[in-house]
């Protein structure tokens, strides 16, 4: 395990590590020499190979490439000589009154360029590991938030090209240009930054005190210079762009003036001019003096602010004054706004006071307004030639202009004088994005005479016609027409102003003068009813008004009015829970009228009960016709069994593994069948094969497989055809919009417009400008096809049992199942020799030994070996864990082999990065309340996981902060099971609770499960008091029992 | 025909990284440097002019220095020396500038823009209503040039001129100061007050000793919430660099903002794509 730390030292972005402690034999030689050095090394230093080999790999460098790790001293709080690491992951903080100092000790550091910190800091963005095993400290962590701040001011464009006196020479360079708003920000910032990044250096004497604001200020201006310098060009296609070539630096004859070095250096590798010093020198003092009036503005305590003032609105606000509109008077005023207190306006007037008389509003150190007043004037004006005619008085304090001066103001001037750091204030009817109120279009639709539902579809044609609509007024086409005639993008209709462009209006009006009726699909009123199409010319849909069975259907589909009651489906064994059932119902009605929908209940809310019982009805409805469902390799077992569980006659095929079948006879038999089982990795492989398929229906688990939309399996699932479409997901796909485009293309294509049209209104707008607007009408278009309930609603509560038990079943890796069959070929081969206690104890260990294959081949080996991509079991319990952490829930994991406990935990800790307790027979009592009391803490710093050893994990433990419970092997004891259930499911727990009881599919866990399923009361009596029984068994019983089936075997990904 | 017209003219020596004519017609665009060539027009050069445009097309002024009443440059002739040229120009005495300030201040157009780089339209106005002349007749200057051409104002001269209009169009402050006021002056006179003397670099902060308490130390404190404003493309590239304006003695071979334009275009896209947490290509 690698925990990554970074800080600057001397300019430089240099990368460290802690790791686990190496055992103190192995050390203490080197220690007692090490004593007289100034440092010695950090008992957690990560060594320079771990650290240059993970940097490569991060940074897909080749590995011939060279990376350099030095010796940096990091100064850390020291307790009684030993340094206290960053994460309890190493060691825990210490508790209590402990004297804790600074003292320097020595790491391994690697110094990366600008260029490839910045590629490490966006790897970091919004991840705890970086790759199985490395993880990223809050130091780092902290980087990559200033990275995003950093990319935020040059998204900005707050940034100005400058030249400076580096060692060496002159250096040009790109600065932040920071103020008003973004200054604070900047300050709040460096104010939150752990000490531990600022703790580098290379000197041993005293601790490094250089401020973070400081420290902050270095990064800012380095990452932000290295992101404009080498920001690849947009503009590749356009004519005569050539792909630019690594720039390096050119001797100064190379150029014909300083002026043009100065550019190109601006755009080199490393930004150095060459020349003669005095000269330089010049120049450097010429920049600075070109880019001191902005300073000078920017450091004042005021900022120059433009206000537009509307007309005033006289008594008659007929229509007459409507048609004057474009005659109307506007004022943009000037005033001067306070840095501080933005509520403060002065008006300029009292700046332009003459000479040593400052009102005292104006009073500030330093200040001088007149000046300051001049020189900001004299700025705007080369952006707003008005602003410049206003300056041919001695003292004044606005301009006056028309409406189309206004408008040109509103849309225009505006936007390049914020730009340009003034502050501008608008009227209130104005927003961002054009006028409060806007010409939309309203699309009155006739509803076909009918009673029924029976025969209608998607592409049933329907008759509408256009009205234009302006909130909630109605125009006449007359009105619309006089609009037009305006030829104004600002106009006032019935004495509100609102924003038009009239290429829009005669659009439409062109448009509909042709054909007042139109015809259209219900698949196209369906968009335009969620906000997916657009009218004519471009306006916006505001409504669709419809009537009778129409307005119904789409009250249901909005989800407004509830939907038809169904019988549970035939040859559905189980009962669904009333949520369910409606769950059930509406995966109907949107699978029947061919939409897709995507069901992302929370997880254990049973996605998969629901979806079997769409298959099993879809089955007989789609003329026996198969469906395919793509899940990830580890769950293929688990869909299989539930499958068999809930629709027995439903006839399963399994299209996995290295037995699958291929080639013309895969059409055949997958028609044979009602339900297709396949993985993620095979949607790919074998699209050729699955393309050939008429499928009733696709059903892709775990649907954020395909949240990336290049990839290979996403581009699959989207091209496969089939009448209806389902996707599941556990996670709040909602919540990530940059997900959601992907997965709604394959249920819906073209719902959300091209990726780029998505990313431009909708991602950009939400997840940059955090527009309101953008993300309500990405709801409203997404809303009908997406299902998500949550435990915690109180409906859903009514519906649920306080505990939910469910079997996982789980595959066993090509390793596994090579190592169990070894085993069971042993035992076989032995066992017709031995006899009583002997064939006992032979029984029991080959148990204990197919038990330790099926929970780990590391476990089984003893041998330390890696951790990650061996077992089913760990992989499906990590992708479990993942989805019940992003919906916030904690967990408990219970394991009877302390050995597969530590494995666990390695892993986990490794993979998401926190700290993961584990309570097992070896930890005292203090230890193990401290344990409980952490784990039911509330707030930032609670641990998710908790693991357990059964047995020391049974008995008296309240651990109700738990909502699921995993059994990662099996005691079949259901009395041990469900004592250590009990622990998080007491008196006083307000949460349901989930319990998932882990089994190898196809092996002996499975079979002993099923045998004791089938004799619960002689199990209670039989089975309860342990193994056993097991050794009573005949050895044809004990063949059959231990047998490995070929299906158990997942095909390795 | 006359015997010297067969003798080639002599073709002065290559110069690199002499200050280059930019405009593709005339020197300077703007009226204060017409007003300013027009002044050289009138001495009927001929030739010489001709000569001393190309000259300054070509690059063979290699330095300008302006001073207080008089101008130096260094003009790549065609001996490996370059020549020296001087010109003197007649100054206007503080009591003249008073009557000037005076005159200027009722409007604030002209401290405005003349604060912010700019030479206001109107502004000769104001200098014939008091009767003194901004720009310098035949009569206020004097001219000289270390060549062998006995001709007096010669081509290295005259390009010397013609640079100077497009030196004025981007400082008109050089024009004051030719005239006897530098800009500092003009400036504290014409807003009644000092410039600020401003920097970008701001007063070191005081230094902050490490906390021993790890959880300080480790953790920081929470990132405040309201961390991350707006992020919106520009709807106008480079609006700093415009806000600033042009930028005195451009040598370029393509004006400063034209050349930053598209840096800061493309940098938008990076700097979003990292905001976002996108990887960058």
């Amino acid at each position: 395990m690698l925990l990554l730390h970074a800080g600057l030292v001397a300019g430089r972005f240099v990368v460290w590590g802690e790791t686990e402690a190496a055992p103190k034999t192995g050390t203490g030689g080197r220690a007692a020499k090490a004593k007289r050095l100034a440092a010695v090394p950090s008992l957690w230093n990560a060594s320079s190979e771990s650290l240059v080999a993970t940097l490569k790999s991060v940074l897909e460098l080749p590995r011939a490439s060279v990376l350099n790790s030095e010796n940096f001293l990091v100064w850390l709080p020291t307790v009684k000589g030993v340094p206290v690491p960053s994460s309890p992951i190493l060691a825990p903080f210490p508790e209590g009154e402990v004297a804790c100092v600074i003292a320097p000790w020595q790491v391994n550091g690697v110094a990366l360029s600008w260029e490839q910190a910045i590629t490490l800091l966006c790897a970091c963005a919004g991840r705890d590991t970086l790759e199985g095993g490395v993880l990223i400290g809050n130091t780092l962590c902290y980087w990559a938030t200033a990275m995003r701040f950093t990319g935020a001011l040059v998204a900005r464009q707050q940034y100005l090209p400058g030249l400076e006196k580096a060692e060496g020479g002159y250096v040009a360079r790109w600065r932040p240009v920071l103020a008003g708003a973004e200054a604070h920000a900047a300050s709040a910032l460096a104010r939150a930054m752990p000490g531990a990044c600022r703790a580098l250096s290379t000197e041993a004497e005293t601790p490094p005190e250089v401020s973070a604001i400081r420290v902050l200020a270095e990064f800012l201006a380095e990452t932000c210079d290295t992101l404009v310098r080498s920001a690849p060009p947009q503009s590749l296609s356009l004519p005569g762009a050539v792909t630019p070539k690594p720039r390096k630096s050119k001797s100064a004859a190379a150029f014909d003036s300083l002026h043009d070095q100065w550019l190109f250096a601006l755009r080199s590798a490393d930004g150095r001019m060459q020349g003669e010093a005095k000269e330089l020198a010049d120049f450097a003092a010429q920049v600075q003096e070109w880019r001191r009036p902005l300073f000078l503005s920017l450091a004042a305590p005021f900022r120059l602010c433009f206000r537009l003032e509307e007309p005033l609105l006289e008594e008659d606000t007929d229509e007459d004054a409507d048609k004057k509109s474009g005659d109307a008077t506007w004022y943009v005023r000037y005033l001067l706004q306070s840095v501080e207190d933005p509520s403060l306006l002065v008006p300029v007037a009292d700046a332009w006071s003459k000479k040593g008389v400052v009102t005292p509003l104006l009073r500030r150190d330093d200040f001088q307004p007149r000046e300051f007043l001049l020189t900001a004037l004299g700025q705007a004006s080369k952006i707003c030639p008005e602003i410049e005619a206003s300056l041919k008085s001695a003292a004044p304090d606005g301009y006056i202009l028309q409406t189309r001066g206004a408008q040109e103001f509103l849309m225009e001037k505006a936007w390049m004088l914020e730009q340009a750091g003034f502050v501008v204030q608008f009227p209130a009817w104005w927003t961002r994005k054009g006028t409060k109120q806007r010409l939309t279009a309203k699309a009155s639709v006739k509803s076909p005479a009918m009673t029924s539902l029976a025969g209608l579809s998607l592409d049933t044609i329907v008759e509408f016609h256009w009205e234009a609509a302006l909130g909630d007024l109605l125009l006449s086409r007359e009105e619309l027409e006089a609009l037009a005639r305006q030829k104004m993008s600002l106009v006032r209709v019935r004495g509100q102003w609102v924003q038009l462009d009239p290429k829009e209006i005669e659009a439409a009006l062109a448009f509909w003068n042709k054909q007042k009726q139109d015809k259209t699909s219900l698949r196209q009123i369906v968009r335009m009813a969620l906000g997916a199409e657009r009218a004519p010319g471009g306006l916006t849909i505001e409504e669709v008004e419809t009537s009778g069975w129409l307005q119904e259907w789409l009250a249901r589909l909005n989800g407004s009015a509830s939907l038809e009651t169904l019988p549970p489906p035939e040859g559905f064994h189980g009962t669904l829970r009333p949520y369910q059932q409606r769950g059930y119902e509406w995966l109907r009605f949107l699978g029947e009228w061919g939409l897709g929908a995507c069901l992302a209940d929370d997880m254990g809310l049973g996605k998969t009960a629901q979806t079997l019982a769409l298959l099993r009805s879809q089955w007989k409805a789609g003329g026996n016709r198969p469906a395919l469902v793509i899940c990830p390799t580890s769950v293929v077992g688990n869909w299989h069994r539930e499958a068999q569980r809930f629709c027995p006659d439903l006839p399963v095929m399994v299209h996995h593994g290295l037995t699958r079948t291929r080639g013309d006879d895969f059409r055949k038999e997958a028609e044979k069948h009602g339900l297709v089982l396949s993985s993620y990795a095979l949607l790919h492989r074998d699209f050729e094969l699955l393309q050939n398929v008429p499928w009733s229906g696709i059903v892709l688990d775990e649907a954020q497989n395909i949240k990336n939309p290049e990839t290979k399996q996403s581009k699959a699932a989207r091209g496969l055809e089939a009448d209806w479409r389902i996707a599941l997901s556990g996670t709040p796909v909602e919540n990530h919009v940059g997900d959601l485009w992907s997965i709604l293309e394959f249920l819906n294509p073209g719902f959300l417009g091209s990726q780029a049209e998505f990313k431009r209104n909708f991602y950009f707008p939400i997840q940059a400008n955090h527009d309101a607007d953008a993300a309500e009408r990405l709801k409203k278009i997404t809303r009908p096809f997406i299902l998500r309930r949550l435990k915690t609603d109180r409906t859903i509560i009514a519906d649920l049992p306080d505990k939910i038990e469910a079997k996982m079943y789980c595959n066993l890796t090509p390793e596994q199942a090579s190592l169990y069959q070894a085993v069971v070929k042993e035992m076989t081969e032995q066992i017709e020799e031995a006899e009583g206690i002997q064939r006992r104890g032979m029984v029991l260990a080959t148990l204990t030994k197919l038990k330790q294959i099926c929970n780990h081949p590391a476990q089984f080996l003893g041998d330390n070996s890696q951790i990650a991509g061996r077992s089913g079991k760990l992989a499906r319990l990590t992708e479990m864990l993942e989805e019940a952490l992003s919906a916030g829930d904690r967990a408990l994991i219970f394991t009877q082999f302390t050995e597969m406990g530590e494995i666990i935990r390695k892993h986990l800790q490794e993979r998401f990065g926190r700290e993961v307790m584990f309570l097992h027979g070896g930890v005292s009592k203090k230890e193990r309340d401290r344990m409980v009391e952490r784990f039911q803490e509330e707030g930032q710093g609670a641990l998710p996981f908790f693991l357990l050893s059964l047995k020391a994990g049974g008995v008296g433990l309240n651990l109700t902060a738990a909502s699921h419970v995993f059994h990662f092997d099996r005691w079949w004891n259901p009395a041990v099971e469900n004592q250590a259930t009990d622990r998080a499911f007491r008196i006083g727990q307000k949460k349901n609770v989930q319990v998932h009881k882990f089994l190898c599919a196809g092996t002996l866990e499975e079979k002993i499960d099923a045998l004791i399923e089938s004799k619960r009361e002689v199990a209670a009596n039989v089975v309860g008091t342990g193994e056993g029984w097991l050794t009573e068994l005949s050895t044809a019983e004990l063949k059959d029992l231990f047998a490995l089936r070929q299906e158990a075997i997942a095909d390795a990904e | 025909m006359p015997y010297w017209d067969y003798y080639e003219p002599s073709r002065p020596r290559e110069a690199k990284g002499g200050i280059k004519a930019q405009s593709k017609s005339g020197f300077g665009s703007s009226w204060w440097a017409k007003r300013w060539l027009a002044v050289l027009d009138s001495y009927g050069l001929g030739a010489r002019l001709t000569r001393g445009r190309s000259y300054a097309r070509s690059g063979q002024v290699l330095s300008i220095e302006i001073t207080s009443g008089s101008v130096r440059a260094r003009v790549q002739g065609s001996r490996p020396k370059p020549y020296d040229v001087t010109m003197k120009v007649a100054t206007l005495s503080p009591a003249q500038w008073e009557t000037i300030l005076e005159a200027l201040s009722g409007q604030a157009l002209f401290a405005a823009k003349l604060l912010s780089g700019e030479m206001p339209q109107d502004i000769e106005q104001v200098f014939q209503s008091v009767h003194l002349p901004l720009f310098p007749t035949m009569r206020d200057l004097g001219t000289a040039c270390s060549c062998p051409d006995s001709s007096n104002p010669c081509k290295h001269t005259a390009a010397v001129y013609c640079l100077l209009g497009e030196e004025f169009d981007r400082d008109p402050f050089l024009i004051f100061t030719l005239r006897g006021i530098t800009r500092e002056e003009l400036m504290t006179r014409l807003t009644g007050l000092g410039v600020s003397a401003t920097d970008d670099s701001q007063p070191a902060p005081p230094p902050e000793p490490l906390a021993a308490d790890p959880t300080a130390f480790w953790q920081g404190t929470p990132l405040p919430a309201d961390l991350w404003q707006e992020v919106r493309r520009p709807p106008v590239s480079a609006a700093l660099v415009k806000r600033l304006g042009a930028f005195p003695f451009w040598r370029g071979a393509t004006p400063l903002l034209e050349a930053v334009e598209p840096i800061y275009r493309d940098a938008t896209a990076r700097g979003l794509d990292v905001y976002l947490g996108e990887s960058a290509e």
